[in-house]
């Protein structure tokens, strides 16, 4: 099949080297054209584990073009992916800009039937709003269908979850499109569920926004734990192994971040807002994760209620690990906060540091090693569960001026951080003293 | 191994019967004299599959015998276990007052030492307390050891998932009782989660609170499929494929209800006022709830206008399939609001009727079957998935019925099958069909 893939983010990307790698003909193409010649090179713009090798291995089988030029792309395509950004609008909606400008394009340089699939995350209703912009805008006398086929790749491990996903969501009003679409994801060998387009849009919103519930259901649960002395990783192991519940997404922490499951939840109480329903659990699921990025300042304060001058390490910068994706990342939220109390921030993570210098507030300070930002430091916070920092050898906090650590992500084991003398604060687990004669400055 | 069991409710009899069935000896002690010559004579006081027969054969085999008597029942045995009822108070904090009378009935009474082991689902730091009673309360010199052991059996298939459960929870900040209790669950051959007493305790609490929030989630987003023309079965599967998020508890329906989510997510939500802390999820879990109940007399209303006179068949009273449970049961509600609003209501359960009759309103007709209940009825409601009600065929309302018009708040039927059926159908995050 001839395939355009509109937009090479984290989705459009991952999208058009796997469907080349089932062996489709794909033209990828964005309007930024510093990040089109960077992938032509065979370069992956954006860090995800295998992604640069099955761009290389395409390329190099003709299977796989880059291109800033719509006409160009959608010369021989029967199908073009739509799968640039949604953002989200200051009301929490989502902005559906790009998306329109994408149908546009589609209207204006077509010259085949075709099918439009739509890979972003659009609200209710989109599709057919994508199909009426097209039909009004079309230049030229072709037949098109408009089917939607939502994403749920994660990124840090983008390309496995392509090929072992739960399922493939297609949502159609024609059932040969719908057909058509599946075809082209049946070497991927993953489950597939057609539906109508109306309740695939709301899968992928509902997908996330349970998900986002389960994450803060555990925050929830873990905050009562710290309280009344349970140990919410015992908690979460008990529930968890109750197969209606299910262990994934029990792990309390600082809350999600992320592209996708702050924007999509807010779209989705929007979505409901527009039709005068009221989605008030999914309010409280987004309230009580605004606070739980808080969470790790407040336990900082309740230790060491007077930050000014100190220095403080942060570790791990990006919102979860394995991606250099910083947007809605715990570590904007916790750093500014520190600097507003006057701290002295010093940062590391293992990948985003480069994307982080874009976003954090100026005065952060970045180490090049993990060791380099303990050191000197008078406590340390960890953000981001990175291996490399789970992994951390323990005596690089023993050497501190006092070993202080505030874990915001549970990395390690009570009992080994009792053996190393290490004053360490949790989420929803016991605090361990330091036994130590060290004496706290 | 010597075991007592006080209490002989749902879970109390089917802990007892199932221990004994594993080859210990198990006497059950409770207070109701009646229930307990009930029992001696083989005879269930509650509908569970398989119990009845599990328990004449273990009281056939001299496993399981029924007392009143503290003293003989608690005589000898190493360990002895709490499964009073834990109502919901006033306020929605657990009630423990059962509890408190039991443990100092013990006290009283225990002549060996033993180990507590607490079935009942209680707040966090009750074992403790239920420690410092039995101690300040002792006539002998003994010593007791305290351990927690939730029970997440599912009225329904009670004797089933205590055989198949999906694990089995042990908490003691004690090790010698935290390995009597593996040992004695060792026949059940199921995976076997050790902790603390405080995080068994929360473990209980914690999984009812979320599949509560599943079952109020999926009502929320039926609601919201509703609204936008999209389907919630449609919904519900394309999530439940997701393995993080599993098919189960996705049926969107009229809430939840029985004896356990209700009273444990409220209980979950005094614990964190206690400690002042609010719980904006589980508030709104608990709200949901509350609305969905009425969302289809609501239907029904807005359809019918006037209720006046018309007679309404109920199908299904209890909170849900396989048990005569009726505690906090959608029909108590809904039956109420149709009388108010002037309706002739018939009801029909398959198996509880006889405890509906004690809380429904006395105005409440019963019928033998469906059939008898949807004769000349102008509306039809569903309101339990009972096997008879599912299997109950679309033909039998369009005969019976004056107009066939159903409001299905369970989702019984799928789409497809009502079309061309005859019958106006209303069901819940999905469209009208007028069959
Ligand atoms: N990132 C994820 O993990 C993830 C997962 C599932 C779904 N999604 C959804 O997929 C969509 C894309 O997300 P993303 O993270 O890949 O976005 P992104 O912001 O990383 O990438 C969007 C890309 O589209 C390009 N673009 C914008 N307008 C264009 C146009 N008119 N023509 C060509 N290119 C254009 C941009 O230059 C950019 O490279 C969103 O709707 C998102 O919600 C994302
Ligand atoms: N029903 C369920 O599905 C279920 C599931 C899991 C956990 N639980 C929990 O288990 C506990 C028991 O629930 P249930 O539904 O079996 O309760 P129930 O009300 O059916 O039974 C309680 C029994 O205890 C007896 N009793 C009361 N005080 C006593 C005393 N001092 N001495 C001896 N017997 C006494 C009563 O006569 C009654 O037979 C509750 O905490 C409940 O939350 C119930």
């Amino acid at each position: 099949m001839n395939i355009a893939v509109v937009g090479t983010g984290y989705v459009g990307l991952v999208t058009g080297v796997t469907l080349s790698d089932i062996g489709h003909n794909v033209t990828c193409i964005d309007i930024d054209k510093e990040k089109v010649e960077i992938m032509k090179k065979g370069t992956s713009p954006l860090y995800e584990p295998g992604l640069s090798e099955l761009m290389n291995k395409n390329i190099k089988q003709s299977r796989l073009f880059f291109t800033t030029n719509h006409a160009e792309g959608f010369a021989n395509a029967e199908v073009i992916y739509i799968a640039v950004g949604t953002p989200e609008n200051e009301d929490g909606s989502a902005n559906l800009a790009y998306v329109e400008q994408v149908a546009k394009d589609i209207a204006q340089y077509v010259v085949q039937d075709l099918i439009v699939v739509t890979k972003s995350t659009v609200p209710v209703g989109t599709n057919h709003k994508i199909k009426t912009i097209i039909t009004e805008n079309l230049v030229n006398n072709i037949k098109f269908e408009v089917v939607s086929n939502p994403e749920f790749l994660k990124e840090g491990s983008a390309i496995k979850d392509s090929f072992e996903g739960d399922r493939i969501v297609i949502g159609a009003d024609s059932s040969e499109a719908s057909a058509i679409i599946e075809k082209i994801n049946q070497p991927f060998g993953v489950p597939v569920f057609r539906t109508d387009v109306r309740s695939a849009e709301m899968i992928k919103y509902a997908s996330n926004a349970f998900l986002a519930t389960k994450i803060s259901f555990i925050n929830e649960i873990s905050n009562i734990c710290d309280r009344v002395e349970a140990n919410v990783e015992d908690v979460a192991k008990g529930m968890g192994m109750d197969k209606r519940i299910g262990p994934d997404f029990l792990k309390a922490g600082l809350g999600y971040g992320g592209s996708c499951f702050p924007k999509d939840t807010k779209a989705l109480i929007q979505i409901a807002g527009n039709v005068h329903y009221d989605f008030q659990l999914l309010k409280g699921v987004v309230n009580v994760n605004r606070k739980q990025q808080r969470m790790i300042i407040e336990k900082l304060l309740e230790r060491m209620p007077d930050i000014k001058g100190k220095r403080i390490a942060v570790l791990g910068l990006s919102f979860k690990p394995n991606t250099d994706d910083m947007r809605e990342a715990a570590s904007i939220v916790v750093t500014n906060s520190l600097i507003d109390r006057g701290a002295e921030v010093i940062a590391y993570d293992p990948i985003a540091m480069n994307n982080a210098k874009k976003i954090l507030a100026p005065e952060v300070e970045y180490s090049t090693s993990v060791k380099g930002a303990i050191n000197e430091s008078d406590a340390v916070l960890i953000l981001t569960e990175w291996d490399e920092i789970k992994d951390i050898d323990l005596n690089f906090f023993s050497e501190m001026k006092y070993p202080l650590v505030v874990d915001g992500r549970n990395c390690f084991d009570l009992e080994t951080m009792r053996e190393h003398h290490i004053e360490y604060h949790s989420v929803g687990r016991p605090s361990i003293s330091c036994q130590f004669e060290k004496t706290y400055a | 191994m010597k075991i007592a069991v006080i209490g002989t409710g749902y879970v109390g009899l089917v802990t007892g019967v199932c221990l004994a069935e594993l080859g210990h000896h198990v006497t059950c002690i409770d207070v109701d004299q009646e229930k307990v010559e009930k029992l001696n004579s083989g005879k269930s006081p509650i509908y569970e599959e398989g119990l009845e027969e599990l328990l004449q054969k273990n009281l056939h085999n001299e496993q399981v015998e029924f007392t009143t008597e503290y003293q003989q029942g608690l005589k000898d045995k190493q360990l002895v276990y709490l499964a009073v009822g834990t109502p919901q108070g006033e306020d929605g904090s657990a009630d423990l007052t059962y509890i408190e009378a039991a443990s100092r009935d013990i006290a009283e009474h225990l002549e060996n030492d033993t180990v507590i082991v607490t079935k009942s689902t209680v707040p966090v730091g009750t074992n403790e307390y239920i420690k410092e009673i039995i101690e300040a309360n002792l006539v002998h010199e003994v010593h007791i050891k305290i351990a927690s052991n939730p029970e997440f059996l599912r009225q329904g298939s009670a004797v089933y998932d205590t055989f198949h459960g999906d694990r089995i929870v042990i908490g003691s900040d004690d090790e010698e009782a935290l390995e009597l209790l593996e040992a004695v669950n060792a026949g059940f051959n199921l995976p076997i989660v050790k902790t603390d007493l405080r995080s068994a305790e929360m473990i209980k609490y914690a999984s009812n609170a979320f599949l509560a929030t599943k079952i109020s989630f999926i009502n929320e987003m039926a609601n919201l499929s509703e609204k936008i023309g999209a389907n919630i079965d449609h919904v519900a599967r394309g999530m439940g494929m997701d393995k993080r998020i599993g098919e189960s508890f996705l049926n969107a329906g009229i809430g939840f209800g029985g004896s356990c989510f209700p009273k444990d997510t409220r209980a979950i939500i005094s614990i964190g006022k206690e400690i002042a802390y609010d719980m904006p999820i589980l508030e709104n879990v608990v709200d949901v709830n509350e609305r969905q109940r009425s969302i289809i007399v609501d239907k029904l209303l807005k359809r019918v206008y006037d209720l006046k006179g018309k007679k309404v068949a109920v199908l299904g009273l209890s909170f849900k399939p396989n048990t005569d449970d009726m505690r906090e049961a959608p029909s108590i509600a809904v039956t109420e609001k149709l009388l108010e609003e002037g309706a002739t209501v018939v009801a029909y359960d398959p198996v509880a009727v006889a405890n509906a009759k004690k809380v429904l309103p006395g105005q409440v007709n019963y019928a033998e079957s469906a059939e008898e209940a949807v004769q000349g009825a102008d509306v039809a409601i569903i309101l339990t998935e009972w096997k008879q009600i599912k299997e109950f065929p679309l033909t039998g309302y369009k005969e019976r019925m004056n107009k066939a018009l159903l409001f299905d708040g369970r989702n019984c039927f799928n789409l497809d099958q009502v079309k061309d059926s005859g019958v106006e159908y209303h069901s819940i995050g999905r469209p009208v069909i007028y069959g």
